[in-house]
């Protein structure tokens, strides 16, 4: 019976890992930290399904071996309460699971957050009822734009405000999402590795129009970017001097 | 399938008396612990308010609005006004418990007036102090925490008014000081409320 | 009539409301004039008040408060038990102090409220079921999944566990009533109040509350009016839970039978007494939290106002406080379900019953340290959000090892796959994926791509969709027969459990791909690339809505004319199946003597409680199984 059990389980789980790590779950990786997120996302996976498989196999076993068949409807089951030992293993294990996990997801937030090197290209990203700005400082002059450009392999740091409710930035792409939060800055640094063009979204409920405030970052190669800049810059100071 | 013996007579037969006298599983008596745990919620309550003051006073470092600054010597005073009505508030629970009408009504008396005399200074404090909850969100702390308390000596006030009615109406003595042991508890939470809300906004 | 208005009752509670309307314009005006302020009349002051003070005329014209005055001025009360028990189906309308019609009147209500939050959720979906506007413009769609989420946790999942709790918690541990029975009829009528508050919204210019039931600061402060309902309608709801938790707490301590040591107690009990537990401690912070947006919103605090000093972080943090260990107040009383159902339909003890109460205490601990786990993305430094990641990975531990604990108690039973048993069953295989997607939320890089994403709104789903609902389903069938006195139809539960199964995964499983994809949540519209999977979801809800009338059809016919249940139908140990079905309205002639633990199943001649008179009847009530079958 056990070594069926456990056959069932390894091989269950075995079909439940596979199909899971085929599900094409994320969008483009689109950042240096997408690859991070996904692998991590790989592992959880690996380490999810074969505690989901044995819950529910050793369940659907006991229903299947144990139940009530005609005949039956007077009997009790042998009064079993408990097991020290069984009880201990159950608490252990899933500590071990839970410290490793943890250990490793501290590990990689330390490593996708650590802080960016001096000089790194700031975009000032503010959110708005129900749109998104961003300002850039370029050699042309600075760059305000609803559309969000970025140079592909350069660092860049976003610095995110609000200036009416809470909104959340988020590039599903990049695997990045932080909270634009009315009265405080709030930053997160990360190095688009992929050219082409990506969404922006809303994550955070902000009102009326939270469905619709996206945008687009469309990721250059630096010699492009530049050139885009600079046609903006010129239009941003444009802008600036009308008015 | 009908595995229990029932107590047949049971279902029918229950209109003419009432329910079984609850079993006494616990030392402490439930209305007592009913306030006890009442008074956990309440705390908690303040401690909601508190985290605002956290937040504010100290995490961004706000500081009180510009101006003469708190009036701590009235507040001071208004603290003393309320400890001693918690000692005449014990008083008249004691009072109850030895059976002493003169004392019962004069103590409760004296609490409640020494309750609303403490109303009436904060109130009077709030009118002079040269800000309101729109200065600024120190002042709105200022204003949550004070007011929430002020709240809780109207509700006080409300209790002892009513354990004053059924002490001149004679309801209460040394069997029956339940409905003044309960709001007294209630009163003396009010007032050791009032020494940690004293101490975080004026004293800190 | 006149002598009707001054009768307790719902001419009275009409013309109290009326007086209160009154009173509020009266009072909001005399107000206005004393402060000189222009116009004196204005209809968003008279409104706020209204909402805080109309339902506290109701509740007195309903006649909650007419035995507490009578005492408070000192005139003589009778305690004749004229408001205890129900003999027609009116009685249910008025304010009862017996626990089982309250138990009832909690449980109708809040399934009332669970059938317009689900209709809620189809209107939800309908607009969903592809991208650009079907049915409903954006400020309707965020009032609808508003409205949804806080009639279903408020109104639902909260209050139909307390109405279930009400119903048998008393009957097994051995006590006549509730400590305080006024108090807990109190409690019970604030809830319609609270519910009918938040429904009513609808009809308040710029539309129903919007703001998510987060109810996030500053949206929620500069939200039209509609908001102010949410915000005061909690404080109804919240008053009712504290209040009944306390009952709880004083009934569980001071009130158990003789003999029933806190470790005789039936796992429902330990489950009533941590939530419980949770209630009365985290509650007030919602409350709190309300009432500062209510401040804010009415009299122009700063509390999230950033421009005059104001933190926006500290609402959330104000708010998780009492919100996440809210989620335990929806599934600790559901755990308690779940161990009696598996004990009784396995014929086995619970398995570890000892690490089954003390799992349930730590979960009441760990609930408290966990709350910033919902701010990961909100700004806040590493040092707070690590420590915060431990400790809810943490609480996976005492909750597996409840999930263990009821394979094992399965495991060489005999099992009765009914209803009931069908519900537990699937509840632990949902609750396991629930409690899985939860650790992945927990770990914070993760957390980062996924937060407020549909991977969120299908977590929360397989948590309180099928791990509350589905053991509010099997409690609700298993006490069926005790609280009515009749059998539910089998054949239908069944169709109803596999139809809400099956529909129930294939509405949220989804969710999880499309919320890893990119779709935000509380979005009305969407981009292209999540149509097929939305369309795919919508009908599937549609599907697993229609069961719920399945549900619905088979507890009104079979209440008003299923075959007469027995008094222990399940063959169950623990008390309130020792009584007649439905039980004697004290509950017992004479209080049980409690002489053993509550699942001695197998164990020959075993013994929970001697219920009845002793002196005139000595065969021990729920004597051990052999001898039970029929």
């Amino acid at each position: 019976m056990w070594v069926s059990l456990a056959a069932i389980i390894v091989v269950a789980s075995a079909i439940g890992i596979g199909i899971m790590l085929a599900i094409s779950w994320f969008p483009a990786q689109g950042s240096n930290v997408a690859p991070k997120i996904d692998t991590f996302w790989n592992v959880l996976i690996v380490v999810s399904v074969p505690i989901f498989v044995s819950v529910v196999t050793m369940m659907l076993f006991s229903i299947w071996r144990w139940r009530q068949r005609p005949g039956e409807e007077g009997l009790d089951g042998p009064p079993i309460h408990g097991s020290t030992k069984l009880e201990v293993i159950w608490t252990i294990i899933p500590t071990i699971i839970i410290a490793a996990l943890s250990t490793y997801a501290a590990i990689l937030l330390l490593d996708i957050q650590a802080a960016p090197a001096k000089g790194t290209r700031v975009v000032n990203v503010n959110g708005i009822q129900f749109a998104w700005n961003f300002e850039t400082k370029t050699d042309a002059g600075p760059v305000k734009s609803n559309l969000l450009y970025l140079p592909v392999n350069e660092p860049v740091t976003f610095d995110i405000r609000s200036k009416d409710v809470i909104h959340a930035f988020w590039v599903p792409a990049f695997r990045m999402q932080v909270d634009a939060v009315p009265g405080i800055t709030t930053s997160y640094s990360l190095t688009p590795t992929k050219v082409g063009s990506f969404d922006i979204v809303c994550a955070e409920l902000c009102g009326l129009g939270h469905a619709y405030m996206r945008s687009t970052v469309t990721v250059l190669p630096p010699a492009r970017y530049k050139a885009v800049m600079a046609g903006l810059a010129h239009a941003s100071a444009a802008v600036g001097g009308s008015k | 399938m009908e595995a229990a013996a029932i107590p047949a007579p049971a279902a029918q037969d229950d209109h003419h008396h009432g329910p079984p006298v609850a079993n006494q599983s616990s030392r402490v008596n439930s209305e007592v612990l009913g306030i006890l745990l009442f008074i956990i919620s309440e705390i908690m309550l303040f401690g909601a308010f508190f985290a605002a003051y956290f937040f504010i006073r100290v995490v961004n470092a706000d500081g009180w609005p510009p101006g003469a600054g708190l009036p701590v010597a009235v507040a001071a005073t208004n603290a003393a006004i309320l400890l001693s009505s918690s000692v005449t508030m014990h008083w008249t629970d004691v009072s109850a418990k030895r059976g002493n009408q003169a004392g019962m009504r004069i103590g409760i008396v004296t609490t409640f007036l020494l309750g609303c005399t403490f109303l009436f200074i904060q109130i009077n404090e709030y009118l002079h102090l040269g800000f309101t909850p729109k200065t600024s969100a120190s002042a709105s702390v200022f204003f949550g925490l004070t007011g929430l308390h002020g709240a809780h000596v109207i509700i006080g006030l409300l209790l002892l008014w009513m354990s004053a009615v059924r002490i001149f109406k004679g309801k209460v003595g040394p069997a029956n000081y339940k409905g003044l042991e309960v709001p007294g508890i209630y009163w003396h939470f009010v007032d050791a409320m009032w020494i940690v809300v004293f101490t975080t906004i004026y004293v800190l | 009539m006149a002598s009707k208005i001054r009768q307790a009752g719902w001419y009275r509670a009409l013309a109290f409301t009326i007086l209160g309307i009154a009173v509020c314009i009266g009072l909001s005006t005399g107000l206005r004039a004393a402060f000189g302020l222009n116009p004196v009349y204005d209809g968003t002051a008279v409104l706020q008040i209204s909402l805080l003070m109309v339902p506290i005329f109701f509740l007195g014209g309903i006649g909650c408060f007419d035995y507490w005055l009578r005492w408070a001025s000192g005139r003589k009360v009778v305690d004749d038990h004229a408001d205890h028990g129900a003999k027609s189906w009116k009685d249910y309308f008025k304010v009862n102090t017996d626990h089982k019609v309250i138990g009832i009147q909690y449980i109708c209500v809040s399934f009332f409220f669970m059938f317009v939050g689900g209709l809620m959720a189809m209107l939800v979906r309908a607009e969903l079921a592809a991208p650009g506007r079907q049915f409903v413009d954006p400020n309707t769609y965020n009032g609808l999944f508003s409205v949804h989420a806080t009639l279903l946790i408020f109104l639902f999942v909260i209050p139909v566990f307390a109405g279930i709790a009400n119903y048998v918690l008393p009957l097994m541990i051995g006590a006549p009533d509730m400590a305080f029975p006024r108090l807990n009829a109190l409690s019970f009528w604030m809830l319609p109040l609270a519910g009918v508050m938040m429904l009513l919204s609808f009809l308040a210019p710029g539309g129903s509350f919007a703001a998510g039931w987060t109810a996030y600061a500053p949206l929620s402060v500069d939200a039209p009016i509609g908001q102010a309902f949410f915000t005061i309608a909690v404080q109804f709801a919240g008053a009712s839970s504290i209040a009944t938790a306390l009952n709880f707490l004083v009934t569980i301590i001071t009130m158990r039978a003789p003999g029933m040591t806190f470790f005789r107690m039936p796992l429902l009990v330990w489950a009533n007494f941590s939530t419980s537990l949770l209630v009365v401690i985290a509650t007030p912070f919602i409350a709190a939290s309300q009432f500062m947006v209510l401040l804010d919103r009415a009299l122009g605090f700063n509390f999230f106002n950033p421009a005059g000093g104001g933190d926006v972080l500290m609402y959330q943090h104000v708010f998780w406080f009492y919100s996440h260990p809210a989620v335990y107040i929806m599934m600790l009383p559901g755990f308690g379900i779940i161990s009696e159902v598996l004990a009784t339909r396995a014929r086995k003890p619970v398995f570890g019953y000892r690490m089954m109460a003390f799992s349930l205490l730590a979960i009441v601990l760990l609930g408290f340290t966990v709350w910033a786990h919902h701010m990961f993305v909100s700004g806040m430094p590493n040092w707070v959000r690590i420590p915060m990641m431990a400790t809810t990975a943490i609480i996976a531990i005492p909750t597996g090892i409840k999930i263990f604990s009821w394979v094992a108690t399965l495991w060489r039973g005999v099992l009765k796959m009914d209803t009931p048993m069908l519900w537990a069953t699937g509840f632990i295989a949902m609750f396991t994926l629930g409690g899985i997607s939860g650790v992945m939320l927990a770990m914070v890089p993760l957390d980062i791509h996924v937060s407020d994403t549909y991977f969120i709104v299908a977590h929360i789903h397989y948590v309180l969709f099928g791990g509350s609902l589905f053991t509010i389903f099997a409690g609700i069938y298993f006490w069926f027969p005790k609280m009515t006195g009749r059998m539910f139809n089998e054949k239908l539960g069944k169709i109803h459990f596999w139809l809400t199964f099956v529909f129930f995964n294939l509405t949220f499983a989804p969710m999880h791909l499309i919320g890893v994809q990119g779709m935000p949540r509380r979005v009305s519209d969407y981009a292209e690339q999540f149509a097929t999977w939305n369309m795919i979801i919508s009908i599937s809800s549609f599907i697993l809505g229609l069961s719920s009338l399945l549900f619905l059809y088979n507890m009104v016919a079979s209440w008003r004319s299923g075959p007469k249940a027995s008094s222990n139908p399940w063959n169950s140990l623990t008390i309130e199946w020792q009584v007649s079905s439905p039980p004697p309205i004290f509950n017992f002639d004479t209080i049980p003597s409690v002489v053993g633990g509550p699942y001695e199943y197998g164990v020959p001649g075993a013994v929970h409680a001697i219920v009845g008179d002793p002196a005139k009847d000595l065969v021990p009530a729920g004597a051990g199984a052999t001898e039970g079958h029929s």
